[in-house]
């Protein structure tokens, strides 16, 4: 038989082992086939989802355990190299692209649900479980993650924690943070520790509130708890059209006035409702200004007297219209506008920069006009979908990749962005995290003794500058010698 | 060398990563290298960036099972079909795939008498214990009755292997539709094989010479029922492949034989007595064949189609994911294809099925020989109708 095996079925390339010694010891701690040192592998490995360049990867591993990574991470220390976790790469800031040749660590093999609790509410998984693969499997036991990111297919629990991800149901259950309770690390030293717990306040420092939003530059999240939260007995959907984004933004406060917390509260403009439309056909008006997309969840009765409030109140701002969704093929519907949103653009141009940044409410719509204006400037059309009731932007920038010259414009637009956002009191980055994206932007947002603070905080954790160099802090600040990250090792990866 | 790919297609991926959990090959893998993302990339590289084609890149690029579920999957439509289509067939031409004992398989296939002598000595083969079971063959028939005109309604696709493997789907297929009222024409040897798996081994000259006999044989407006999703799917691409206004209006009459029996429910239920369907008394799990749900996009007719004749249906859990069986990918790739079906599998026995329905007699096979026992939707509906 081997025979046949052999002749039929494709033959696979054996990989080449370089000299570099870290390869060979990291083939020793996992196995042959879990460590990649190929040019195709490594090339791939040095993008995420961002439109960032310049990544260039060391050796891949794939790990399978706590213990395996702590082994990479000790012959990390052995070598003196980086290491730079990794999930799924659907991150918009660059936070996964490694800098300088590092060791990447891919969580990806780590996606087993370890255990749910249906009494203390709380499920432990390893660290690359997708998204939307613990929700579907909770969905039998009446449970949920609760953090929808619009990545939810593909991206996991593990870079959810690293970026503090959020979603349009963040509005009213929280993001990521409030929805993990404890997590294990691998820290830069290759210890192996437990942060937070299942208590309600575990004693001593909220460590495990630090490690969130980390960026995977605290170490690598080995095991995390999360709360799962139980499915609501009644949802109930309405799509509100207006004249102008103006007027959406106002019915958004008025409501948060009203001290009404809807699960979700979604605003779509013109361009992106009318992409939309075309793309899905869910019965969105083609003539709106701007619509919101309003959700409220829990017993019958609460969620209808809630839903006629909103009706009123918008009617009292001038909406032209409310629909409430029937039933749930309906509601299905609505919600397949908004989700389908990044593809329906695809009809405009082929690429966006998907930006993220938030503003207080109250500014939504001043800053709405500017970022129209900023994207004129730049002969850019832009286009917006966003988290309204947090006041989260995500304006989607739509270019052309193959147009010379593109990025920088691209680029330079969304600095102008950030400027105004800035300035009207709103704050970098919603959900995306900093990652290289707005690392050279922390000074517009922080002073130096802020930055400083930050960066005691990260050599905490990780002195050496191993886990992750080159993110979230400004090369004057922390672990980004910029052109050295550029350069590899001399003897290492070309 | 170039991929030959057209640059717009190319440009259309924005490399979001949302269509990784949707491919069998990253799923089990991890490997980017091994995803929609990965090898969409690597098809950039070389193109548009001159990257040599290394033998990494041409294992990437040959890993792919077609299976075409990141294209449901991708919020920006890219059409990757298209893109991996015209890839292998340029690793075809540069004789950087798809070797002579692949190439030679796949003529014989084209060749009705060959290909039931080959079988029958495969059948012996098979009752003197000498075909390896892991294979995953079904017990191919010493000999099977051939199939019998019974009107010129419609047209039932006959195709080539599972004409002479599984005729028997064939035939229940054709008691279905005969109960449905309809007169059935079997294709037969006249149109010997659709080529498909030409096309996905990157042999398109001889894919569009099938295409263009199978469009010759069958002039004329009938509709044109298959009971393979495969095949479906490949007869309904041959406006593209060909792009003829000609290939365009064949491909119109190409339907799934359950999305033509689905229309006719009420024909098949009101030729029984009183009206009343006796269900088999089975928990029957749908497997939707990623040709049905992702190219043809038309996997919810079966589910109308079975419903009345089976005590339960239960869906599967995993967004139609690829069982690994992807046309002749279980022969070429059999490790590749063993570890998808093993994922397969755990999704199928949380579903707690006594059988698995599958509209594809590729995948029946694959899932049969990891040890699920799989039928053809027309088999269960033959049987409940007593006809099989
Ligand atoms: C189309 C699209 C829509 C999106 N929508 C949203 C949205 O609505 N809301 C939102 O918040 N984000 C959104 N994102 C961004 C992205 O999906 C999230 O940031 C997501 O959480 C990243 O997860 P990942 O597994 O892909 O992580 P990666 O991109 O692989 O990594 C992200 C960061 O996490 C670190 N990391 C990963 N795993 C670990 C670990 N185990 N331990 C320590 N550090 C780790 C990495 O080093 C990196 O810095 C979107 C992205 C896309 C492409
Ligand atoms: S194929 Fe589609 S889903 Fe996949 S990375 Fe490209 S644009 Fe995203
Ligand atoms: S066709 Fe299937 S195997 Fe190939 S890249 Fe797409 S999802 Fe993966």
């Amino acid at each position: 038989m081997g025979v046949l095996r052999g002749a039929f079925g494709r033959r696979r390339s054996q990989p080449v082992l370089p000299q570099d010694p870290v390869v060979a010891e990291l083939v020793d701690a996992l196995a042959p086939d879990r460590v990649r040192m190929d040019s195709a592998e490594r090339a791939l490995f040095a993008h995420d989802a961002s439109v960032f360049t310049g990544g260039v990867s060391g050796p891949v591993c794939f790990v399978t355990s706590a213990a395996e990574v702590q082994a990479v991470m000790r012959i990390a220390i052995r070598h003196d190299r980086a290491i730079v976790p990794r999930g799924a790469g659907t991150g918009l800031a660059g936070g996964a692209i490694p800098l300088g040749a590092p060791i990447v660590v891919s969580t990806i093999k780590m996606n087993r649900v370890l255990e749910v609790d249906t009494v203390d509410r709380v499920a432990w998984v390893e660290p690359g479980v997708v998204n939307l693969d613990l929700t579907r499997y909770l969905r039998p036991l009446g449970y949920h993650f609760a953090p929808d990111p619009s990545s939810q297919q593909a991206c996991t629990i593990g870079g959810n924690v690293a970026n503090n991800s959020g979603g349009p149901h963040c509005l009213a259950y929280g993001v990521t943070s409030n929805h993990v309770v404890a997590i294990d690390v691998v820290l830069p030293s290759g210890e192996l520790v437990t942060l937070g717990g299942v208590d309600a306040e575990p004693d001593g420092y909220d460590l495990r509130g630090a490690f969130v939003g980390g960026e995977g530059t605290l170490g690598i999240a080995t095991r995390i708890g999360v709360r799962i939260t139980p499915n609501p007995p009644v949802v109930r959907t309405m799509l509100v059209s207006f004249d102008s984004a103006e007027v959406a933004a106002s019915m958004v406060g008025d409501v948060i006035a009203a001290g009404i917390v809807p699960a979700a509260m979604e605003m779509m403009d013109r361009e992106i409702t009318r992409a939309v439309e075309n793309f899905v056909h869910a019965g969105y008006p083609l003539d709106a200004g701007a619509v919101l997309l309003v959700e409220v969840d829990g017993q019958d009765e609460g969620t209808r007297l809630d839903m006629e409030r909103i009706t009123e109140i918008a009617h009292a701002d001038g909406a032209r219209s409310c629909r409430l969704a029937a039933d749930e093929e309906e509601r299905a519907l609505l919600w397949k506008g908004r989700k389908g949103a990044f593809g329906a653009v695809a009809q405009i141009a082929p690429a966006y920069y998907l930006h993220d940044t938030v503003v207080p409410r109250a500014a939504l719509a001043d800053v709405l006009r500017a970022v129209y204006e900023i994207g004129a400037r730049h002969d850019l059309p832009v286009v917006n979908v966003f988290h309204a009731g947090d006041g989260n932007l995500h304006p989607l920038l739509l270019f052309d990749p193959r147009e010379p010259g593109i990025m920088e414009r691209v680029h330079e637009a969304g600095k102008d962005i950030v400027e105004v956002s800035l300035a009207a009191g709103g704050t970098l980055s919603g959900e995306h995290g900093i990652g290289v994206e707005k690392r050279d932007y922390m000074s517009m947002m922080f002073s130096d003794v802020d930055l400083e603070h930050q960066n005691r905080l990260r050599r905490a954790f990780d002195p050496a500058c191993r886990a992750n160099p080159g993110k979230v802090l400004p090369a004057s600040h922390s672990c980004a010698d910029i052109q050295a990250l550029r350069q590899v090792p001399t003897g290492v990866w070309a | 060398m170039t991929l030959g790919i057209d640059p717009d297609e190319l440009a259309a991926c924005v490399q979001c990563g949302l269509c990784l959990t949707h491919c069998p090959t990253f799923r089990v893998t991890g490997d980017e290298s091994q995803s929609p993302r990965g090898r969409i990339a690597l098809m950039r590289a070389v193109d548009n960036d001159g990257a040599p084609l290394t033998p990494e890149i041409v294992e990437a690029l040959d890993g792919c099972v077609v299976c075409r579920g990141c294209e449901t999957a991708c919020p920006s439509g890219v059409h990757y079909g298209h893109l991996i289509e015209r890839t292998r067939e340029a690793l075809a031409d540069a004789h950087r795939t798809t070797p002579w004992w692949e190439r030679a398989g796949l003529e014989a296939l084209a060749h009705p008498r060959l290909l039931r002598a080959g079988s029958a000595v495969l059948a012996g083969a098979q009752r003197f214990g000498l075909v390896p079971r892991r294979l995953g063959l079904p017990r191919i028939p010493l000999r099977s009755a051939p199939l019998q005109a019974s009107g010129d309604d419609v047209y039932l696709f006959t195709g080539c292997v599972m004409d002479a493997w599984q005729r028997d789907v064939h035939r229940h297929g054709q008691a279905v539709l005969e109960a449905a009222g309809a007169g059935v024409t079997p294709t037969g040897d006249r149109v010997p094989c659709c080529g498909a798996l030409h096309s996905h081994a990157g042999l398109g000259d001889r894919a569009r010479a099938l295409a263009r006999r199978a469009i010759a044989e069958l002039p004329g407006d009938r509709p044109i029922l298959v009971d393979s999703a495969g095949c479906g799917a490949a007869l309904k691409d041959y406006g593209h492949l060909l792009g003829t206004p000609e290939a365009r209006a064949f491909s119109a009459r190409v339907f799934d034989i359950t999305e033509w029996v689905a229309g006719r429910m009420d024909r098949l239920v009101g030729s029984l007595p009183d009206a009343q369907p006796k269900p088999l008394d089975l928990r029957v799990a749908v497997q939707d064949p990623c040709h049905l749900r992702h190219v043809q996009r038309a996997h919810l007719p079966v589910r109308q189609v079975l419903a009345p004749f089976v005590r339960e249906l239960v869906e599967l859990d995993d967004d139609g994911l690829c069982c690994g069986a992807g046309g002749a990918y279980f022969v070429v790739q059999p490790e590749l294809a063993r570890r998808i079906r093993e994922r397969k599998i755990g999704y199928i026995e949380r579903a707690k099925a006594d059988v698995v329905a599958s509209a594809n007699p590729g995948c029946g096979m694959h899932l049969g020989a990891g040890g699920v026992p799989t039928v053809h939707p027309m088999t269960l509906v033959a049987r409940a109708l007593g006809r099989a």
